[in-house]
């Protein structure tokens, strides 16, 4: 059993001028210790689908439909479980979030109290949850402070956040996050603020403990450096969509998906030095009021037919996990996909 | 190249701010450009990198003046800048522009995209109302946005078009030296590249002069001719894009460049990181030696003592003894 399993999830906010469909009918599973990259452009919905999970939406916004089975327990406010009971999904959640899944976000200062010091941010959680004694919690403080690399943790533990630089910060949000021996993790962002030096400690970090304490990872990023670096399977997102899954390699050497293509042309990996014009996607980013009802990609894509403006394409699948969404796959398919979209 | 004069040389530039100004210790400076020394030549990008903190925005605004160097020279094509008036600078002003990273503070929101490019020019008394509508006219077709775009505001357009605004704005007075401070870091990946191959575009058209500082090394690398490394106000490493990238001589160039996420699973798995030991000094508390002697795993006794002299290997400059 996978230990996250994300069914058919679709989110929604309400806004003024109108209703944004952030996250449209996403799937995805995780198992223990895997390593997995959600990446997409900004507004993609990579954020949104995380705070669904951790029962951290804003106020204007909801899950409309989907099950996010958690260890096989759906854990969406949608659940039969909670009979549409918000206190008793708080509670549950409660007992969740921070616990079992852990998170870490783009900016540290945002996470931590700038009041308190460092050593009681990260025993609060052990506390808590362990129900141990300040001692114990402190012994194990010291030693999570060791693992993240934190040189000298005994004397760290009574500062402040002012008083650490901004990639010690970041990995005591790390170490607070791990507190509770977490099953997975939700990274999102995490390095972006930070020197690729730092970076790439970080990096080493969450691979190590994915291997050793088969703790789940999902990386959140827009950047296919850190993916290259550390994820064994690749989500790529546009417009609250995944429109292409795959494991790393797959993603990257049997390329499918013409935005995932568009990604990893732009990042100039391919071009060499010299003056060759990098190739890019043209056009902006799709603004989730204005959708049409076809593929979301269309107003960008280089290889757009008739029918993808006004048709959403189907899911197709190379191998066991590696699929995409693009009419240039399911077009023999297409009288039976456009019915079912007009019925 | 090398007969041309070049349209930038910077010589033993420094610039300190006074760390805490309620104390008020000699020792208590941040010394965030310390004792740098190059040349940018016409038509020439020249790529700055290192980690944050380390400099690079404070070099580029103390070569055009925003901040007042500690010491050290400027010179802009053979004139002395350093200690020019504000009234004599003026001159100089508009050949030497800047982009910024977040294209979205630096426009006016309300202000319409043809007023924010045409500001310059007002200011500067160029043309009349005419010539500087025809002008925006062409730098807006120029950085790729429409004619109609001209009476619309900042906030209608996406982050990748602001910052075509923000080019257009540069632009207007014909610079012809430019830096770029980090033009694409807050764009999605897919625009970035949108922009860079707009500011290799102007740069050829225009025989552009850049200095282009940014964190993504694979960018640093694409639009650069030449590559100066920082490290603690320091300049360490100085050469041609190529060599420095291909052959990096200091120690930390090489550190950095091996711990540079690599979009490429295979290259990823195979290349070997170099780890840094330690955390960066702070520029208030630099080491004596070597800014770099802290962390290097090839620090040698002399490197304590006094920073080391920039050696010269045919054009390939380092600041390292190893080298000397
Ligand atoms: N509270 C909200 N009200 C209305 N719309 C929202 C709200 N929160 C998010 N959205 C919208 O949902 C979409 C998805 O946002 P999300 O934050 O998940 O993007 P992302 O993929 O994480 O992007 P980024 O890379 O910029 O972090 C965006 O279009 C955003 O504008
Ligand atoms: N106006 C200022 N007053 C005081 N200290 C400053 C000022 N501007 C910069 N500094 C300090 O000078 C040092 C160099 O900063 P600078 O902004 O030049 O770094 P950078 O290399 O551009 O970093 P980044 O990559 O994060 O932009 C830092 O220690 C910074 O805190
Ligand atoms: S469905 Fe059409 S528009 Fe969408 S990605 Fe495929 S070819 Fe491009
Ligand atoms: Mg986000
Ligand atoms: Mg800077």
């Amino acid at each position: 059993m996978a230990l996250l399993e994300i069914k058919n999830l679709s989110v929604d906010f309400k806004t003024r001028n109108g209703v944004v469909h952030a996250v449209r009918d996403v799937s995805y599973q995780i198992d223990t210790g895997q390593m997995l990259g959600i990446v997409g452009e900004s507004g993609s919905g990579k954020s949104v689908g995380m705070l669904a999970l951790m029962g951290l939406l804003a106020k204007n916004g909801s899950v409309v439909s989907g099950q996010m089975l958690f260890d096989g327990r759906d854990i969406s406010p949608l659940a039969e479980e909670f009979h549409g009971d918000m206190k008793a999904y708080e509670k549950a959640m409660e007992e969740i979030r921070g616990v079992k899944i852990g998170m870490i976000f783009q900016d540290p200062m945002t996470y931590l109290n700038p009041v308190l010091k460092i050593g009681t941010q990260i025993t609060e959680g052990i506390i808590k949850h362990d129900k141990c004694s300040k001692q114990e919690a402190k012994t194990r403080a010291i030693e999570l402070m060791k693992q993240v690399g934190i040189p000298s943790p005994e004397d760290r533990f009574d500062q402040y956040p002012f008083e650490f630089s901004g990639g010690m910060r970041q990995r005591i949000v790390i170490a607070i996050a791990l507190a509770c021996r977490p099953r997975l993790i939700i990274a999102d962002e995490p390095t972006t603020a930070l020197d690729v030096t730092v970076q790439a400690q970080i990096i080493d970090l969450l691979k190590e403990l994915a291997k050793e304490k088969n703790m789940a990872v999902i990386m959140i990023t827009h950047d296919l450096g850190v993916v290259s670096m550390m994820c064994e399977r690749v989500n790529i997102m546009y417009a609250g969509k995944i429109v292409e899954t795959g494991s790393l390699d797959e993603i990257f050497y049997e390329t499918k998906h013409p935005y995932t293509k568009g990604l990893l042309d732009s990042v100039g990996t391919h071009a060499g030095t010299g003056r060759q014009s990098l190739l890019s996607i043209p056009g902006t980013p799709p603004d989730l009021l204005k959708l049409h009802s076809g593929c979301a990609f269309m107003p960008r894509c280089r290889e757009a037919m008739n029918i993808c403006r006004d048709y959403q394409p189907a899911e197709v699948c190379f191998g066991a996990d590696h699929c995409a969404s693009c009419w240039h796959f399911c077009k023999d398919r297409a009288d039976e996909i456009v019915k079912a979209q007009e019925g | 190249m090398r007969e041309q004069e070049p349209v930038i040389k910077v010589r033993h530039l420094k610039k300190y701010f006074m760390a805490n100004r309620h104390i008020l210790k000699p020792s208590d400076y941040v010394k965030a450009v310390d004792d740098v020394s190059l040349e940018i030549y016409p038509g020439e990008t020249v790529g700055l990198v290192g980690e944050s903190g380390c400099g690079k925005s404070t070099l580029a605004r103390s070569i055009i003046r925003i901040y007042e160097p500690t010491a050290g020279e400027v010179i802009y094509k053979g004139a002395d800048i350093t200690h020019l008036s504000n009234a004599k600078l003026r001159q100089y002003r508009n050949k030497m522009q800047m982009i910024f990273q977040d294209p979205y503070a630096s426009l006016n929101p309300r202000y319409t995209v043809g007023e924010i490019i045409g500001e310059p020019m007002e200011i500067y008394r160029m043309y009349d109302k005419a010539g500087r509508e025809a002008k925006v006219q062409e730098l807006l077709e120029l950085v790729g946005l429409k004619p109609d775009h001209i009476s619309r505001y900042p906030h209608e357009f996406s982050g990748g078009q602001r910052q075509r605004i923000g080019i257009a704005r540069t632009l207007a007075l014909d610079p012809d030296f430019i830096i770029c401070d980090e033009p694409i870091s807050a764009l999605d990946v897919s625009i970035q590249a949108q922009i860079i191959n707009l500011l290799e575009k102007l740069q050829d058209e225009r025989k552009l002069t850049y200095l282009f500082i940014a964190h993504d090394l694979t960018m640093v690398k694409h639009i650069s001719h030449k590559i100066g490394v920082m490290y603690l106000g320091h300049l360490v490493e100085f050469g041609d894009a190529d060599e420095v990238y291909s052959n990096p001589l200091h120690p930390y160039t090489r550190a950095l460049l091996s711990a540079a996420p690599i979009a490429d699973p295979k290259k990823a798995r195979e290349s070997k990181r170099i780890k840094l030991e330690g955390e960066v000094p702070s520029p208030i508390h630099a080491p004596e030696g070597c800014p770099f002697c802290t962390r290097c795993a090839e620090c040698r006794p002399e490197c304590r003592i006094t920073p080391p002299i920039m050696a010269n290997q045919d054009g390939h400059k380092v600041a390292c003894f190893k080298y000397v």
